[in-house]
Order: C-alpha cells, then structure tokens, then sequence
C-alpha cells in the first residue's frame, strides 16, 4: 500500500525530520490546551435545578420558560435547568432507580399514582408539602389525586382516553368505536395502534383498567384479542397521537386527554374518546431523596402551584389542577390555550368534568407494576405473530363450523375442541397448543361431514 | 527511529486507548456479566442463542441484509453498466445525483417515502380520490418498505463500486474474449462479471452489514424485531433489569462482530483478488461504447427511474419545508417560510451544535490523522500497522456500539458523558478513519514516479516536494477534510444515545420534531437545510477532487 522511499531519497529527508518533529508537538500541545480550554469554559458555578420525568415536550419547555422568568426576577439570578427525559413513566422510574438514590435530579416531574407510589416504596422519594397544596383536591371521583403524607402532588390532572382522527374513521366509512369491547370488532383490524406498557405509562394504565375491570383473566384475554386488531406498536404515546394525526392509523390506545387539545390546537382533524371504563391520572410532582439543589426545587414546586405556575402549565398544554381557576378568565387575561381547553373539555374547569371511573385499586397496580409490563413484553409483544396466526387459525375453523352446523352436521365434537382451542389461546396464551387444537377441530370437522 | 516518531506514536496509541479500546472494552465485559451475581461468563451469550426472541431477531436481520442486497443488485448492476460503459449525455449531473442518498441520514429519507406512500400518503389519497380503491394499501410498513428504504439509501454504494470495477476493467481482456467468440451476454457473464467481483465485494459488504447497524428506520417503519433495534431498546429504555441490558448489549457486540468479522474477511478476499495489477492497456474512462439507438433510449429510461426515486426524497422535503400541516392531503396547500425562520431564529441552537460539533470533531480529525497518516506512510514506527488496523475497523463499527459503549465508559470514572465535548469526541473517533483514508488514498494517486521525473527533470528534491508533492496531498487532505465534516455533520446513530438538552444536533432535532413531535414542517425543514448545507460541500469535493474521491469510496471504502 505505501510507497517505499527510493534510497536516494532517505539521506536528505533528516532535516526536514526535525522541522517537522517540532511542529507536530506544538500542534499536540495546541490541541491538548484547547481540550482542557473547552472544559474550563463551562465550569460556571450557577444555580441550578434538575427535573427528571416523562412529561411531553410542549411542558416542559413551558415550563422552563417561566420558572427562569420567575426565577431571575425573584432571586435576580439565572437558573439552569436541566431536563432528562428517557422515556414514558416506567423508563422514568427505572432512570430513578439505577441511580441508585444519588439522583442525577432534584424533582420527579410527571406521571401518574403508581409510579409514585413505586417510587415512594422504594424509599426514591421525601415529603415536600407545596405552598398551594389546599388548592388541589384530595380525591376526585374516588380516586387519590395528591398524597397525604406529601409524596406527591398531582398538579396536571387528565383522563384516559383513546383517540381517533374522525376524517380517516370516515373515508373508511367505518362508526366510532364507543367501548373497549367495539374494538375487538373486525371491522377495526389493522385500524388500531398502541405502544407498550413499558413505554408508556398511559398504555400501563390502559391494562391496568382492562385488568381490574374484566378481571385479571378476562382483562389478559382482551388484550391478547385487541392485539391481534393492531396494525403495529407504537414507539411510545407521542408517536401513537403522531400516527392517528397523521391518518396512518386511524385509531390510537392509551392516549392522555389533553392530547387530543394539543393535535386539535395544532390543526389536525382528531377527537378523544372516553372509553366506558376508564380513570383519572393525577399527573403529579414529588421530591427526590438527596436532591442535589434540594432548595431549588422546593422554590419550583411552590411556583408550580401558584397560579402563575399553572398558567404555564397550561400552556404547556396540560390541564391545570388547582381548583380555583377558570379557563374563561384565563381566556381574558391572554392564556391561548384556556380556549383549546374549554373546547375539549367542554366546561370552565377540569375538576367541573362529569365522569364515572372504575374502581381502581392503587395498591394492586403498585405491587404489579413490573410485572404488568413484563408479561405484556414477553407473552404478547414479542409473541405477535404467533399470536395472530394462532387467532387468525381459530376464527377460520369457527367459521368453518358455523357452515358446517347450517349444512346440519353435528358439529358437536370439533365445537368442543375449538371451544378449547380459543380458552387455550385467551386464557392460557399458549398460541401453539391453541393453534395445534384449531387444527385438530377441523379435522375432527372433516371427519364429522364425511 | 527518531524520538519524535515515537513521541507521536505514544500520543495517538494513548488516544486510541482511551477514546477507543477502553470505551469498546466495557461492552465485551459487560456483556459477559451475569445478571444479579458479581460473576462474568458467557451466560448471556448462550442464553441469546437459546432465547427464541433473539435467535428469531438475528435471522430476520440477516435476512434483511440479503433482501437488501439482492435488491441493490438487481437494480444497481443495470445502472453501474450503464454509467461505466456507455457514452451518454448528463452522465456526470446523474453520477452526483446518485450520491444524495449516503450522505442524506437514512431516516430522514423514511419519512418521505412515509408522507408519499403511507396509508394516507399522497399516492393513496390520489388512489382513493379517483376511486380506484376505497381502502388504502400498505405500500411501505413493514418488511418489504424497509427493504425499498434501505436498497434506495444504499444503491449508490453498489453502483459506484461496480462502475469502478467496470472501468478499472483492462479493456484488452474484453477484447480477446470477443476475438475468441465469446460475446454480449457471455463475454459479460464470464469476463467482466468475476473481474469486477472485487469492487462489487467492497460495495456489498457496506449494503450487507447496514441492517446490522441501523436501528433507526425499522423503529420508524414498525419493524422491531431486528437485531439493532431490539439492543436500542433494551439499552435505552432498561436501567436497571440488568439481564436486559446485558442481552442488549449481547446483542450489540454480535451485530459489531458480525460486521467486523465480515468487514475483514472481504478485505482479504479483495486483497487477494486484485486482478487490475494485470492491466496494461487501461485508460483513465475504462472502455466506453456508443449504444445503438435502442440501448441508448432504454438506458436513458433506466436513469430517469432512479432519478426519479432518488430525487423523490429531497423533492418531498423540499415541499413539507416550505409547507405547513402535509397531512390527509395529497399535496400541500399552505405555503410558508415559518419553518426556516423558527430553525434560524427561534432555535439556531441546533444549527450551532451541529456545526459547532462537527468542527471540533474535524479539528480532532486533524490534530489525529494528519500525525497519523504520516507514522503510517512514511515512518517505520513500530506498531503502526496495528494502528492503521484498528483505525480502518472503526469503518465497521456499528454507530450503536459506539454510542452505547461511550454511556458505559464515560458515565462513572471519567464522567466525559456529562460535559458537551463528549458529542464532538464521539463523532471523532466514529468518523475516525474518514481523513486518514482521505489522505492515504492522496498518497497512493502520488505515484512515485511523478516525483522520479520532476527530479529527472532537474528539480531539487525539496523544490519537487513543495511543486509537486504538497499540492497533490494538499488536494486530498482537503477533500478528506469536507468528507469528514459531511460525516460527522449527519451523524445521529451514535449522537442519539449521547445528547443530552441544549446539544441536539441537526439531525437529531430532525428525528425530534418528526418521531417526538407533530411538527413534519419543522423536520422537512431541517432535512431540506442538511440537503443544501451536504450537497454544496460535495459538490465542492467534487470539483476539487472527484478522482480522490472515488478512489477512496469505489474500491475498498465505506463509512458505516
């Protein structure tokens, strides 16, 4: 590959070697001073605060915004914040977790009740009662909405919701599925998409509700049914309201209600919709146990919940929660977004919202919060196309005998069999054996016609 | 032996060291910790061969590979011919054209196929408007749109290397096996074919081993069980289920191996197989024939279907970036400029961060290779074939691994990972074989015999250096200097798992706004910018120094 020298080069070049030698060592110590240079830069001493959470970007940067407004003309000091965000609530925990309780953050910011919970069990949290925390109510609709030990405090409530883009639902001329149930219709194959519970703390709680609701048999066999009408996952949440937004799937799972305020803010011809069973999510905040700059998150969440922190919030585009506001007034004093809120909620205040929830079991859903995402991973994630063959066997053979029993032929043993094959398949979610058991009804089918 | 060299040669190995083998050292080791004990084995490995998830991950990846590159081949062996032998007009606007696509992040082109063959992308909107069909097809999600993506961003790897080997054919070697009676199809099957089957290894290898590092585009087209994408998972989104992790980064270190063992294998295999060291009757063009009318018209026809594919991408960017809300409509219908002004005036932080970033990473490029590239060539150091080595694997080095191996290196211990400069170090030693290969191919075109006859001539040997010598490298080095930067500048697979807020660089505010956001606008914006910003530096590269170029991307080269 390289050319060697001609000899009569070599004698010469001495020379020029020890110029050269010279230069490469200023050009070292040119960039080794520079390396150190760029490190000394940014070593500022500053006031700082961390927050760590799965909230949506149209947050926090609201967020931001306005506390270092708030910040500078209170104290007359910048402050910086940082913002980690490595995914939906359970990522969220987990990052909390592999630190490990030296947290790389001051505040928790965002998600619902059970990561909290999860993290309080984990001894992750310390109490911190905010200024405003009368303002916020204690329960609504029989679910928690701050902790009474001051763990956290809910300060963006939503409901959980699905959502659909009405103008795709009606080029396809397909009805508005109104319950969990109207999903499982064929009609909707290939129309449905959701993200995984691990990804999103929405979806988690979508399961959690067909979980406590049908039961934990039935809530498992419905999403292994509902599964199969998906067209894909998802990446997270964003990326399903991203989807429906954009048509590419007409119907998204597992949505939070202000997303729905958000695509319509923005223009895109989506609705929400408030499945039959469903359930409030206490956005909340909490304060980490050895928060690094402890006394300014304490600072931010007293801001958080005054009134000039909720409007942020609201333009952040969550719902704010305190109970003392009106998006009419906000609607005055130039808050763009209290109009978007009063249109998608309908009325002048979250809290004025007429809903009835499940009865939701928080201390269920804390014990099993890794276990839920677990075994949605393992046994219907990663078994997908397994498991639509399977389902996909058994609907053909039950056509087949429903054909069959019209022609009048007693059907009764392979009825048995496919009656098995489907309990082995919701049930048991042992796709193989179910679709071996398909397979043995249509045989026992053939032989009952002959 | 000068100290000098040695000097050098101390500084560059403790760079490798520490930016090199100690980052990728943590992920062999931790890939053979066992979760929930403090002991190492190979547990992970066995079980990810005995899991039926990973197992079925690794056979679907190395089935994309194939698919892909039966797909580039089929359509890139036409065109390769096509540019390398026949005389044609706009043959040389064509050639660049044909480059957009690598330098392009392959993402970016996804979600242009996806506004214009998605379910509700333009041509089913139009499908659906004439009433030729009442439910949309799926044209793209799933596996048979990742193959489209992936063949269309990786055509121009085949058909550059084969039109290299086409034209590096010694045209006397055609010649007699047509004096022999072996003509058109045959001459072409039995001659041209195998002596080009060098070049056409060096391209395919890159085409091959692309499924083994993009995580990226299967995420975004809804393909997750692959090889990547199932170890960005596990790694980005599991902090503390440690055999999860640990599979992932199993996973990791496999594709890395899988490519590296690939990599080298063809790398002897072309070494060995040189067949132009025969050649005597070769000219620069290679051997150019004027088609008949028939060939000439369906050539030409040939060239505008790609052409058109390949200038689908920068068109549909070029549209959301001027347009607002492309959504459910098969065109757009508001125009405006607000995207452009919120990049430059709102948030010209990205734009900072990515030029900033890429200038760092190119000065290090610098301050690296220059020293390097010298040790190599011209000194007798030892050691430095090793350096040399380890430098051109990093060519094969998933920018997953590299990413990943930063996280578990530079977190704890030397904390590099909290401070910004970790975003320029890491484009750095991922982008690391660019200069130097810039500057090695620039040795090699300086054929010794040049400097011989300057100093035949009468020239003394220092005036030969400086007439002839530096400005021959000088156009080289320049060249590898603008390649870098492109390089690094549309870097995001090892990016991604290392910004942190307030260091998003270019493309990753592309993938932001598009896969986090709702704003298409923003992110045909950005992708457009990036288009304007590469295609202006290539097209300087290739004024300045297309035949460098090609030397190094047509034989033996590559940058993933």
């Amino acid at each position: 590959m390289i050319h060697p020298l001609p000899p009569s080069l070599k004698g010469k070049r001495a020379n020029k070697k020890e110029e050269t030698r010279m230069d490469w060592r200023r050009v070292f110590t040119f960039a080794v001073l520079m390396t150190l240079g760029l490190f000394l830069v940014h070593v500022q001493a500053a006031e700082k605060v961390g927050w760590v959470g799965p909230v949506y970007k149209e947050l926090s940067d609201s967020l931001m915004k306005g506390f270092k407004e708030y910040y500078k003309r209170t104290y007359g000091k910048d402050i910086e914040i940082t913002f980690v965000r490595p995914g939906g609530w359970p990522v969220c925990v987990d990052k909390v977790r592999a630190w490990k309780g030296k947290p790389d953050a001051d505040v928790f910011l965002g998600a619902g009740a059970p990561a909290f919970e999860v993290l309080e069990k984990e001894g992750y949290l310390v109490p911190y009662k905010p200024k405003d925390w009368d303002k916020i109510p204690d329960k609504w609709g029989g679910m928690k909405v701050k902790d009474e030990k001051f763990m956290w405090t809910c300060f963006a409530p939503w409901i959980v919701t699905n959502l659909y883009n009405e103008r795709v639902l009606k080029a396809l001329k397909l009805p508005v599925p109104k319950t969990w149930k109207d999903l499982l219709n064929p009609i909707y194959r290939e129309y449905i998409v959701q993200t995984l519970p691990y990804a999103s703390g929405t979806q988690h709680e979508v399961i959690e509700i067909h979980l406590q609701s049908f039961g934990e048999k039935e809530g498992w066999a419905y999403n292994r049914l509902l599964a199969a009408q998906l067209a894909r996952f998802s990446t997270g949440s964003v990326d399903t309201t991203h989807m429906v937004s954009r048509g590419e799937v007409p119907i998204g799972i597992a949505q939070p209600q202000m997303n729905a305020m958000s695509a319509r803010a923005d223009g895109y011809p989506v609705r929400d919709l408030l499945p039959d069973k469903t359930i409030l999510v206490p956005e909340a905040v909490g304060l980490l146990k050895n928060a690094p700059n402890e006394a300014n998150a304490k600072i931010f969440l007293d801001w958080l919940f005054s009134t000039e922190g909720q409007k942020y919030v609201l333009e952040g585009r969550y719902f704010p929660a305190r109970t003392d506001i009106k998006f009419s007034v906000w609607e005055k004093e130039g808050v763009a977004m209290a109009k978007h809120a009063k249109e998608a909620l309908g009325v002048d205040s979250f809290w004025d919202l007429k809903v009835g929830f499940i009865n939701y079991d928080l201390e269920l859903a804390t014990k099993r919060w890794d276990e839920v995402n677990r075994y949605y991973e393992m046994e219907i994630y990663r078994k997908w196309r397994e498991l639509k063959s399977s389902l996909f066997l058994i609907e053909e053979v039950e056509g087949e005998i429903e054909a069959a029993k019209k022609k009048g032929v007693d059907v009764s043993k392979a009825d048995a069999k496919i009656k098995e094959a489907r309990k082995l398949f919701e049930y048991d979610g042992a796709y193989a054996q179910a679709r071996l058991a398909a397979s043995e009804a249509r045989t026992l089918l053939v032989a009952s016609t002959r | 032996m000068s100290r000098g060299n040695l000097f050098i040669s101390i500084i560059l190995w403790a760079v490798l060291l520490l930016f090199v083998i100690y980052p990728l050292s943590f992920l062999i080791i931790e890939s053979l910790k066992i979760a929930g004990t403090n002991q190492y084995g190979l547990q992970n490995y066995i079980d990810f061969f005995k899991d039926p998830y990973y197992l079925k991950t690794f056979w679907n990846t190395l089935l994309l590979g194939i698919l892909v590159l039966i797909t580039t081949t089929l359509f890139g062996l036409p065109l390769a011919y096509i540019l390398a032998r026949y005389r044609l007009k706009g043959k040389l606007i064509f050639t660049a054209l044909i480059l957009l696509p690598i330098v392009l992040p392959a993402y970016a082109g996804a979600f242009a196929l996806i506004v214009l063959f998605g379910k509700m992308g333009t041509v089913n909107l139009l499908l659906m408007d004439w009433g030729v069909i009442s439910k949309p097809i799926n044209f793209i999600f799933g596996l048979h749109g990742l193959v489209f993506i992936q063949a269309l961003h990786l055509l121009p790897f085949i058909v550059l290397s084969l039109s290299a080997g086409f034209t590096d054919i010694d045209p006397s070697l055609e010649e007699a096996a047509e004096v022999e009676g072996a003509g058109g199809f045959r001459r072409f099957l039995t001659v041209t074919l195998p002596l080009c089957s060098p070049n056409y290894l060096a391209g395919a290898v890159i085409v091959f081993l692309w499924p083994f590092t993009d995580w990226l585009t299967p995420l975004i087209f809804g393909v997750q069980d692959l090889l990547p994408s199932t170890a960005y998972i596990n790694i980005a989104y599991h902090f503390t289920d440690m055999h999860r992790k640990y599979m992932g980064i199993v996973s990791v270190v496999i594709s890395s191996l899988i490519c590296v063992g690939i990599f080298l294998a063809s790398k002897s295999w072309v070494e060995r197989k040189k067949y132009t060291a025969l050649s005597k009757g070769t000219t620069l063009e290679g051997r150019i024939i004027q088609p008949n009318p028939w060939i000439k018209l369906s050539s030409y026809f040939y060239m505008f279907l790609i052409g058109v594919l390949v200038l689908l991408i920068p068109v549909v960017l070029g549209l959301s970036a001027f347009s607002r809300r492309w959504v459910l409509q098969p065109f757009p219908t508001f125009w405006t400029l607000d995207n452009f002004k919120l990049i430059f005036l709102e948030t010209p932080l990205l734009l900072k961060n990515s030029f900033l970033f890429s200038l760092i990473a190119l000065i290090f490029g610098v301050v690296f290779g220059l020293p390097a590239a010298y040790l190599i060539t011209r000194t007798k150091v030892p050691g430095k074939d090793t350096l040399d080595f380890i430098i051109t694997l990093m060519l094969a080095f998933p920018g997953i691994a590299v990413g990943v191996s930063y996280l578990l290196a530079f977190w704890e211990g030397i904390p590099l990972a909290t401070h910004w400069i970790i975003m320029p170090l890491s484009l750095f030693v991922r982008r690391l074989p660019y200069f130097l290969r810039m500057a090695h191919a620039s040795y090699l075109q300086l054929d010794i015999s040049l400097e011989e006859a300057s100093e035949v001539s009468g020239a003394s040997k220092l005036r030969t250096f400086f007439n002839i010598s530096l400005p021959l490298l000088l156009k080289g080095i320049f060249v590898g200097l603008v390649m870098f930067f492109i390089m690094a500048f549309q870097e995001i697979s090892t990016a991604i798992f290392l910004y942190r807020g307030g260091w998003e660089t270019l493309p990753i505010g592309i993938y932001l706004n598009w896969h986090r956001g709702m704003e298409f606008g923003i992110a045909g914006a950005m992708a457009f910018l990036m288009i304007v910003i590469i295609f202006i530096l290539l097209l300087i590269v290739a004024r300045i120094g297309g035949g460098i170029l090609g030397a190094a991307w047509g034989s033996s080269g590559g940058r993933y």
